[in-house]
């Protein structure tokens, strides 16, 4: 390369005209500013910017804590709900929460793009950069495990973090991600829970047959019959709600349930069936 | 103790003597003279906050350097410059051969061509590249013979150019 073609065209490079100018005011006026804030501390401008960064500490460590909570919540409803595990894919996208300072990330991934560093969620395409913290800081945070903030983001994985962006655009990019969870999986492969009395029915329905009878969970055909117990019997147990307990058997729903057939065979007759929800949607 | 006007006049003379050099190192980085102007500008503000005491102007100018590339450098991961398209700028103004060698300089990857600029344009040694961009003589001298080396395949170049150590 000549050294001086380069050299000439770099000089002969375009800028600003009156940068020095327009700098040197908005220098001054910078000057200025701070003097104002405060005469008798000329260190005020530094003490602002770390209250600040206390205010922004704050409020990450309190979203923080209510994502926590809110994962928390939402993992042990799962387990109360149907006694063991949670099922392998459900749809419990919520609408992001909108706020002035931060908007919360949350729900479960429904794609991620080809180079792995943005997801949806809903229907916000949210991207991680080298910017993006992860895990939860501050001073009392435990260290992020594996299994909590997982290093690869999937589809299914439940996530949690926020953004400062403007969410209405459909795509941002994370300020912070607390949590990055795989769903529980059944590691037998099978999608129920086995036992040796009864063994559970849970998990999503894949699919469903064309007399709406059966549906599938897992690799498990579940078929319901007339003989089949449809919600909570029980002295104390409370009447079932049609929005947990729908008619209608549909790809999608969660259910939960027991059967006393030997699940090995990919195809049982429920006993009974607690629960069959839609999941979650998208309100906006 | 610095007074406002000793502050006022070392900031106008180094914006005077050190602005221009601070926005072509960051539009080699950037490759935007909007942005390359916006990264120096922040860089003359946190010259006016710290305040940092020079040994002389040498040791002034590198610091004003290292600082404007740490900004173009933080600037570069932020979430808006990644994920914005810019329209790549226009130096069709420019003489053929110029635009050429320019371009073939900004289509370099950045670890080879802030040195490339740093050596053709400011006239730095290795050594002092070296201590700018906090890296090992020898490191900076790989980066620079290879850019030399990629230079050279798209738009040729001096086989017996020399690099001062």
């Amino acid at each position: 390369m000549k050294k001086s073609v380069y050299k000439s065209a770099m000089s002969h490079v375009k800028t600003s005209e009156d940068f020095n100018e327009v700098t040197y005011q908005k220098l001054l006026s910078e000057m200025d500013n701070s003097k104002n804030t405060n005469i008798n501390n000329p260190k005020e401008r530094v003490n602002m910017q770390t209250a600040k960064k206390r205010t922004v500490k704050g409020w990450t460590i309190g979203i923080a804590a209510c994502a926590v909570l809110a994962v928390g919540t939402f993992t042990m409803n799962q387990s109360t709900l149907f006694n063991t595990q949670s099922p392998s894919a459900v749809n419990t996208t919520k609408p992001p929460v909108t706020g002035k300072a931060a908007v919360n990330i949350e729900g479960v991934i429904s794609e991620v793009s080809a180079d792995g560093k943005s997801f949806k969620v809903g229907d916000l395409w949210v991207t991680v950069t080298d910017a993006t913290e992860l895990g939860i800081k501050g001073p009392t945070a435990a260290e992020p495990s594996e299994e909590l903030l997982q290093k690869e983001f999937k589809v299914g994985n439940i996530v949690s973090g926020y953004t400062s962006q403007d969410v209405s655009t459909g795509k941002v990019t994370a300020d912070n991600i607390y949590n990055n969870m795989a769903p529980q999986k059944d590691t037998s492969g099978n999608a129920a829970t086995t036992g040796k009395a009864a063994v559970n029915i849970e998990g999503v329905i894949s699919e469903v047959s064309a007399d709406g009878k059966s549906f599938k969970v897992g690799d498990l055909w579940v078929t319901v019959t007339d003989a089949t117990k449809l919600g909570i019997k029980g002295p104390t147990a409370a009447e079932p709600s049609e929005e947990l307990l729908q008619k209608e058997f549909k790809v999608g729903n969660i259910v939960s349930g027991y059967t006393s057939q030997d699940v090995s065979t990919g195809k049982v007759t429920a006993d009974n069936i607690y629960n069959n929800m839609a999941p979650q949607k998208d309100a906006q | 103790m610095y007074t406002s006007f000793d502050i006022n006049e070392s900031v106008r003379r180094a914006l005077d003597l050190y602005s221009q050099s601070m926005i072509k190192i960051a539009f080699t980085y950037l490759k935007n003279v909007a942005d390359a102007e916006e990264v120096t500008q922040e860089v003359f503000l946190t010259y006016l906050q710290k305040r940092p005491a020079f040994e002389n102007n040498e040791h002034e100018k590198a610091w004003l350097i290292r600082t404007t590339i740490n900004k173009s450098k933080n600037m570069l991961k932020t979430g808006w410059f990644k994920s914005r398209n810019p329209v790549p700028e226009d130096l069709s103004y420019l003489p053929k051969e110029e635009n050429e060698v320019l371009q073939a300089v900004l289509a370099l990857d950045k670890k080879y061509r802030i040195p490339i600029h740093l050596h053709y344009y400011e006239g730095y040694s290795i050594q002092e590249i070296a201590e700018i961009m906090q890296a090992k003589p020898a490191t900076v001298g790989t980066w620079l013979a290879r850019g030399r080396l990629l230079l050279k395949e798209k738009i040729g170049g001096l086989e017996d150019e020399e690099i001062s150590l």
